[in-house]
């Protein structure tokens, strides 16, 4: 699904942000990403939804480099990939319907089809009686809801969440949680930046650190005491 | 109750309409100087319109001259014999009657007329002043001819028979000053073109930096856009359709104001006279397809306008 070999990104004549990332993500599989703040979290997922290309180093994704990539291509890649921003980065002029309608238009699904599944969504992430609501006068957590919901309405190959629940408290967070969980039992290949250690102990996933620019794989505690459970 | 209810069950539709009729993902029609490009367009038409209408209005002038002309001669036998002494007017008669007789025999010529001595001074009269008489003032022959077909060749043969006439014979095709009056208002026509050229070149600087400036305003948003895959031409088309709107309303309301100028300037210039010098200035079929075409090619100006300034925009884009 994502190949990472070797990269390194620098912002203009800065240091290197992020050097030699080798990694690789199966289709199908459930990362957190973390580290401490600045460690490149942001930096990396904007890598990821090809919102940068990287100094050095070899892309790939779904199968195919993204280094000789055209941007017809790249366009259509990008429209496999749902992503909840850190910043959320909403329409302001646009409601929360047509924020989360979003993607489907530029898919040029019939609109139609984008009102039942538009309307269904956001009543399930707890915003039915708010859909015409404009961004600025929304709650961080609404906002944030909002967000999740334009970045899962198309149903992507590839979910990248840079800290999705920051800004929800624990109930509505762990019911967001849930929402990926079944993206990803459905076969969408999910990665999520957060630093809430309590989430990542909650769900099991491996993890991937962030730290002095490289990055390393962690399989989780309880998911190798699983493992040993399972073995004996 | 019932109004409130009836107010509720309106305002529920505007949204409903509103939603439906979401045109834009981005506000572009929000956006300063929007009025200004409007009226910049509006401007541009009407200044079209009259360049245009002006040129059409020459051309007729032009033709009309040319056909009216083109196929009229007039022969003149000067009263002066070449070297200084005066013709008589029996002479100035005698040359005339031969004169005609050999005109009438080429096939060329439709019909020869003599003109009276009356005609003649009153031809005259102008250069010389009401108040002077014509008593003792030596006046030539004139000869008005009519062609069939006014060929070169043909006035080229016209011109030797009258040489073995009579040497001083002169024969006005009226060639010169027409060739001029056409250089004119081939001229004119050409200033016409290069206006309404200039006009088209101001629309598309106006529209390609207008959009230039709402692309930095909505940079965020366009990005946005392009990260979630949309292709460029989804969104060039939200800045298209902005640019088309924009100018058919601008041209719009230009080609109404100067349809009307040019109704003004036809009514108060009358039909033109008999003279057949002026073409009567009422509103031609080229005037009014242009009046027509004018709002279309101002749209399509604006929208290919928009559409190459936004894909140059995101080609920066990685
Ligand atoms: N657009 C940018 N331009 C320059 N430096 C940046 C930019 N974005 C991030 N950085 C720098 O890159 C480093 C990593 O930032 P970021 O990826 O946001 O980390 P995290 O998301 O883990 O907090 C920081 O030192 C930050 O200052
Ligand atoms: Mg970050």
């Amino acid at each position: 699904m994502i190949k990472f070999e070797h990269v390194g990104l620098r912002y203009g004549v800065g240091p290197e942000v992020l050097s030699d990332i080798d990694f690789t993500l199966e289709p199908g599989s459930f990362h957190f990403l973390t580290g401490p703040s600045g460690a490149g979290k942001t930096s990396l997922m904007s890598l990821m939804y090809l919102g940068r290309k990287p100094t050095r180093g070899l892309v790939t994704m779904f199968g195919r480099s993204i280094n000789k990539m055209e941007r017809p291509q790249l366009s259509a890649i990008r429209q496999r990939i749902g992503v909840v921003f850190q910043e959320f980065r909403l329409l302001p002029h646009l409601s929360a319907f047509d924020n989360v309608a979003l993607p489907l238009r530029i898919l040029g699904r019939p609109e139609k089809e984008i009102r039942s599944n538009v309307t269904e969504l956001l009543e399930w992430v707890g915003l039915g009686d708010h859909k015409m609501m404009l961004p600025p006068t929304m709650s961080g957590g609404q906002q944030q809801r909002t967000a999740i919901a334009r970045a899962v309405i198309a149903r992507p190959k590839l979910l990248l969440a840079d800290e999705p629940t920051g800004n929800l408290d624990d109930e509505i967070g762990f019911r967001l949680m849930t929402l990926f969980e079944q993206l990803n039992r459905m076969g969408t290949t999910i990665v999520i930046a957060t630093h809430s250690q309590t989430i990542m102990d909650q769900f099991g996933h491996p993890r991937l650190v962030l730290e002095h620019g490289g990055l390393r794989v962690e399989e989780p505690k309880n998911w190798i005491r699983r493992k040993i459970e399972g073995v004996f | 109750m019932n109004i409130l209810n009836s107010l509720f069950r309106t305002k529920d539709k505007q949204l409903g309409v509103a939603e439906r009729g979401r045109r834009y993902d981005l506000p572009l029609n929000k956006s300063a100087g929007t009025g200004f490009l409007i009226l910049l367009v509006a401007l541009m038409t009407f200044l079209a319109v009259m360049a245009l209408g002006a040129s059409f209005t020459l051309g007729e002038m032009a033709q009309r001259w040319a056909s009216g002309l083109e196929n009229r001669l007039t022969v003149e036998i000067p009263a002066e014999i070449t070297g200084g002494a005066l013709r008589s007017p029996s002479d100035i008669a005698y040359l005339s009657e031969k004169t005609a007789e050999a005109l009438k025999a080429d096939p060329a010529v439709e019909t020869v007329e003599i003109m009276g001595e009356a005609d003649v001074q009153a031809l005259i009269s102008p250069w010389l002043g009401e108040d002077l008489s014509f008593e003792g003032l030596p006046l030539p022959g004139l000869i008005s001819v009519k062609m069939r077909i006014g060929t070169p060749e043909a006035i080229e043969r016209l011109r030797h028979t009258l040489k073995g006439i009579n040497q001083d014979i002169h024969l006005d095709a009226h060639e010169s000053w027409l060739k001029d009056l056409l250089r004119l208002t081939g001229a004119l026509k050409f200033a016409a073109a290069a206006i309404t050229l200039i006009i088209a070149l101001t629309t598309i600087a106006a529209i390609a930096g207008a959009v230039r400036s709402r692309m930095a305003e909505h940079k965020a948003d366009v990005e946005l856009l392009h990260l979630m895959g949309a292709s460029d031409l989804y969104i060039t088309r939200q800045f298209q359709r902005h640019a088309l709107i924009l100018a058919l309303r601008g041209a719009l309301a230009g080609t109404a104001a100067g349809g009307l100028a040019l109704l003004l300037i036809g009514l108060s210039a009358g039909n033109g006279g008999d003279t057949g010098l002026l073409p009567n200035l009422h509103l031609g079929t080229k005037h009014v397809l242009t009046l027509i075409l004018l709002p279309c090619a101002a749209c399509l100006i604006a929208s290919l306008a928009a559409r190459f300034t936004v894909l140059r925009v995101l080609a920066l884009m990685p």
